[in-house]
């Protein structure tokens, strides 16, 4: 550990470990974790005590750095480090990483270019993004294949910000691959996520979303496309905490082998969080007999006048329009990727960013090819 | 061109087609007539290749060949086409995407190169004016939010655009305005060629004073209950199916 922590740091840490301590590595009898038995996924290695990498490449303009191993953690990374977020693996990253990666965006600045971020190798990591009043930015996380990662990410929207985010996780057999990101959303601020996910062993990204101030957003999206007996989970918790606050979140998933798609999301509109607006829809086309889709949209409402729709469908490629365009001379295999693609297509539209919004895209063709 | 003999076809448990027959040669024009639940759509389907329809009796040879034997794209391949009677709205597929996917697999499938983006874009383009059909109806999703008249137009769209050797149009005048159904039967009557069938299924005499066929099939429980000429269609305009239905098949 280092020592040069200043101790407010320290004590974040100190709560976190005795959280830490009190929970252990998750197994399927943690609720959150129903579908996704990390401790069984890692077995006699556990989650040990390495420390991950990261890696920013060609650090665009307007974008503070500070590296999280290092003395003299500067004021912003002081005030927002380990501040949000108790969620079990993100306790578990904050006891066991040393480092990680700070970044900052400085008020109203606009970053034209993408922030890439990626983690990779074994271990425990820490990130921390602070954009700060009106500021915009796209950060694009590209996530390395290792036995087992866990990245504890903060994310600090301040008023009027705006963030996309893009998160793609590569198709991997054996690979563990937790991520807990937790975020604090200011009035007016916007956030959007859109996280691709081809599967591993284990694979889940978890987050933990607190709507703060009037206006603030959340859109998220997500799709997956699994073979084998790959698994992907992706768990959300959108908190509105103050009224007028609007969530949305479109979650896809195609499935095909003994893989197994998971989508728990729950949406607490908080006592006095009036006027607030959620939406949640997960959807799963399933190929085999074998394959399984958990989708578990859930509500918890306190406050009033507030308009909250969710839904989940599970089911398999449609008959009649695959026989409609077999019909017209499109082979059957192509014309399931296409079926299939134009399933997803809704939520990776979802994406702003053009070159991420193809970048997804070309990879989904290239997994739906594999699997349709 | 197309010999159906003797055609029992099922759905499930339930026969559906019990022994129909009928031919078409290569240059014409033959309508099919029915009341509703007849069977109409069902062997438009079983001529496609749709799967969940049994043939449990009889054959069907199109061009010497036993149909039934090939999957429904390589039937698209060799010149099969079948004007839907409820086009299907794929969302996230847009038309044009789709039409260009279509055309080039049936070239693909016939040894022909692919088409460029461009070239298929022209073809469209022009076969999509004489039909009046929009250019932002291309770039929506397929028939997605189409109105019954649209959709009907965009099959028609396709029939031109693919140039079928048989093309079944399966009430492609239903719910098409007046001015629709010109365009749809001047579509039909263009494409009317020498190495060319057509199977026409209609309720309404109407669509045949502007395609006239060559002959009319009565289609009935399953089988062909009655046929004619032209003059056929007029007389069960005036009449109804009741009198055919009557006299033993
Ligand atoms: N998938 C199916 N399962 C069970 N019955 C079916 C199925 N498809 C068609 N049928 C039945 O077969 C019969 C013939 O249907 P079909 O659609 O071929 O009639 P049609 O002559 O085209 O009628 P219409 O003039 O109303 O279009 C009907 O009784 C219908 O209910
Ligand atoms: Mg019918």
């Amino acid at each position: 550990m280092t020592l040069a922590l200043p101790s407010t740091i320290q004590a974040r840490k100190a709560e976190a470990a005795t959280i830490f301590g009190s929970h252990g590595v998750p197994t399927r009898r943690v609720e959150e974790w129903k579908y996704s038995d990390l401790k069984v996924a890692l077995g006699e290695a556990g989650i040990g005590t390495d420390q991950a990498l990261w890696q920013v490449d060609a650090l665009p303009d307007g974008v503070e750095m500070f590296d999280l191993s290092r003395d003299g953690a500067p004021d912003w990374v002081q005030k927002h480090f380990a501040t949000a977020g108790r969620n079990i693996m993100g306790t578990a990253s904050l006891t066991l990483s040393d480092g990680g990666v700070a970044l900052r965006i400085a008020k109203g600045a606009q970053v034209s270019a993408a922030l890439k971020l990626a983690f990779h190798g074994n271990g425990h990591v820490r990130g921390l993004l602070v954009l700060e009043e009106g500021a915009s930015l796209t950060l694009v996380e590209s996530v390395g294949i290792a036995d087992f990662r866990n990245v504890g990410f903060e994310i600090v929207l301040g008023e009027g910000a705006s963030l996309e985010h893009v998160r793609i996780s590569p198709r991997s057999g054996d690979a563990v691959l937790v991520e807990e990101a937790s975020l604090r959303i200011a009035a007016g601020a916007r956030y959007r996520a859109h996280f691709a996910g081809f599967g591993s062993k284990l694979s889940r990204m978890e987050l933990e979303i607190a709507l703060e101030g009037e206006g603030a957003q959340a859109h998220l999206s997500g799709v997956s496309v699994l073979d084998g007996k790959r698994h992907s989970d992706v768990t959300t918790h959108v908190i509105h905490r103050h009224g007028n606050t609007t969530s949305t979140q479109l979650f896809k998933h195609v499935a095909g082998g003994y893989a197994r798609a998971v989508y728990q999301g729950k949406v607490t509109v908080a006592k006095g969080a009036d006027g607030s607006d959620s939406h949640q829809s997960a959807k799963a086309l399933l190929l085999s007999e074998n394959a399984e889709a958990d989708l578990k949209p859930e509500l918890e409402i306190f406050a009033d006048d507030v308009k909250c729709a969710h839904g989940a469908a599970v089911g398999d490629l449609d008959a009649e329009s695959l026989f409609y365009l077999r019909a017209r001379g499109i082979p059957e295999a192509e014309a399931r990727g296409l079926l299939l693609q134009a399933f997803l297509e809704d939520a990776v539209a979802e994406i702003v960013n053009t070159d991420q919004r193809e970048l997804v895209r070309t990879e989904l063709l290239t997994a739906l090819k594999g699997i349709a | 061109m197309l010999e159906i003999k003797n055609l029992h076809v099922s759905v499930g448990d339930k026969e559906i087609l019990k022994g129909l027959t009928l031919s078409i040669k290569a240059g014409e024009v033959h309508a099919i007539m029915g009341p509703n639940g007849s069977g109409k759509s069902t062997l438009s389907y079983v001529l496609a290749g749709r799967a969940g329809y049994d043939i449990t009796e009889g054959s069907i040879t199109y061009n010497g060949e036993d149909l039934a034997a090939l999957v429904p794209e390589v039937r698209a391949a060799r010149g099969v086409f079948l004007a839907m009677q409820y086009p299907v709205e794929i969302p996230g597929v847009t038309t044009m995407m789709f039409l260009k996917t279509a055309l080039n697999s049936q070239r693909r499938a016939r040894g022909e190169s692919d088409l460029d983006a461009v070239a298929v874009l022209k073809l469209v383009r022009a076969k999509a004016k004489t039909l009046n059909v929009s250019e932002e109806m291309l770039k929506r999703a397929l028939n997605v939010g189409f109105s019954g008249g649209e959709k009907k137009r965009l099959e028609i769209l396709q029939m031109a655009l693919f140039e079928p050797k048989l093309a079944v149009l399966d009430e492609t005048d239903s719910g098409l305005d007046i001015d629709a159904l010109k365009l749809v039967a001047e579509g039909v009557n263009t494409l009317r060629d020498p190495s060319r069938a057509m199977l026409v299924i209609t309720h309404y005499q109407r669509l045949l004073d502007y395609i006239v066929p060559d002959r009319i099939h009565v289609l009935a429980r399953g089988r062909i209950v009655a046929e004619g000429g032209k003059e056929l269609a007029l007389e069960l305009e005036a009449k109804g199916y009741e009198h055919i239905l009557k006299e033993p098949a």
